[in-house]
């Protein structure tokens, strides 16, 4: 999967700007950075599964899927916020060699349909009647936001391994 | 008396010799490690929440425990097999990493808390499992939350050599 051509200037210009270049510097700012961003994806993904696992029909049964996913929502939004803040500055600091990464490009190209997955498909069906929804389309979607969000985390490691 | 002889003849097995010099190995493992680190201390991470009265106070916590305790379980199993086999092939590499070391003596540790809350604080958990929980469970979630942060955060330094020695 690689970038759109037209997305090269911008990102030779946020290497001129430099705004990454403390990170790149130090010897420390990156690991910790990342560091930060890893310990951000283990609550991400408690704050995922505790309501995918719900969806699959089971893990906290006695709990209606609604009250699990309402519970779990501001760990959910408060981790992504996390991954953000941290995720940005890795970037920053490496522009050129996140552009010629195609995990960088995979990475983001799923991250985005993962994030309007989950903020509308997903989101709708936690929270509708679940006679409604029926016993099939909850454990569709469980499975399917446990396979989206393992991928997507797959390639950000693999931007680090592999680039 | 060292270790280092075990270390040195577990690094010239062949199959460990055969794993290094795998291209796949390494980074395939290390996803796996990641990935199901990622499934089980997550949810460990909800279950202390839970603890703490932070987070899913509308479930009783045996219930938040008792339901994610096997999913915790095969995260648990997944990584420490990728965890195992990771140590396999490179046992010279971490020899000599302190950080590394006192990631394993965490992973310990967070075994050991979990074991005595199960056996002390648990066995009285009908008087709170609805209400407030009483200090002992506070204090274990609270272990719990920064020894995990700590494993993770030592398990991804031994990336680079930092408090490293020969």
């Amino acid at each position: 999967m690689l970038p759109p051509d037209l997305l090269l200037p911008l990102f030779e210009w946020l290497d001129t700007l430099r705004i990454g270049d403390w990170i790149s510097t130090s010897s420390y700012a990156a690991p910790l950075i990342n560091v930060a961003h890893i310990l951000a994806l283990v609550v991400l993904f408690g704050s995922l599964l505790i309501v995918d696992v719900r969806l699959l029909g089971r893990g906290m049964t006695q709990q209606p899927v609604a009250k699990v996913a309402r519970a779990a929502r501001p760990w959910l939004i408060g981790a992504l916020i996390c991954m953000l803040l941290t995720g940005v500055p890795q970037v920053l600091s490496l522009p050129i060699r996140e552009y010629y990464s195609p995990f960088f490009w995979m990475k983001m190209q799923l991250l985005l349909f993962t994030l309007i997955f989950t903020f509308t498909l997903r989101h709708k069906v936690t929270m509708a009647d679940p006679a409604r929804v029926g016993p099939v389309w909850g454990k569709v979607v469980g499975l399917v936001s446990i396979a989206l969000w393992t991928w997507v985390a797959v390639e950000g490691r693999l931007i680090g391994l592999l680039s | 008396m060292s270790l280092r002889p075990l270390f040195e003849w577990v690094h010239a097995f062949p199959s460990s010799i055969a794993m290094r010099e795998s291209l796949y190995a390494f980074p395939v493992l290390l996803t796996l490690h990641l990935i199901s680190l990622a499934m089980f201390a997550g949810l460990v991470v909800m279950m202390d929440l839970r603890l703490l009265g932070v987070a899913y106070r509308g479930t009783p916590f045996s219930e938040v425990q008792r339901r994610l305790f096997p999913w915790q379980m095969v995260g648990m199993v997944v990584t420490s097999i990728a965890g195992l086999l990771l140590f396999y092939m490179q046992p010279m590499r971490y020899f000599g990493k302190v950080l590394y070391w006192i990631k394993i003596a965490l992973i310990v540790l967070a075994g050991v808390n979990a074991l005595l809350f199960h056996f002390t604080t648990y066995r009285s958990i009908a008087k709170w499992d609805t209400a407030g929980p009483p200090l002992g469970a506070k204090v274990a979630g609270v272990l719990s939350l920064a020894m995990w942060a700590g494993i993770v955060s030592f398990g991804r330094l031994t990336a680079y050599d930092w408090w490293t020695y020969e």
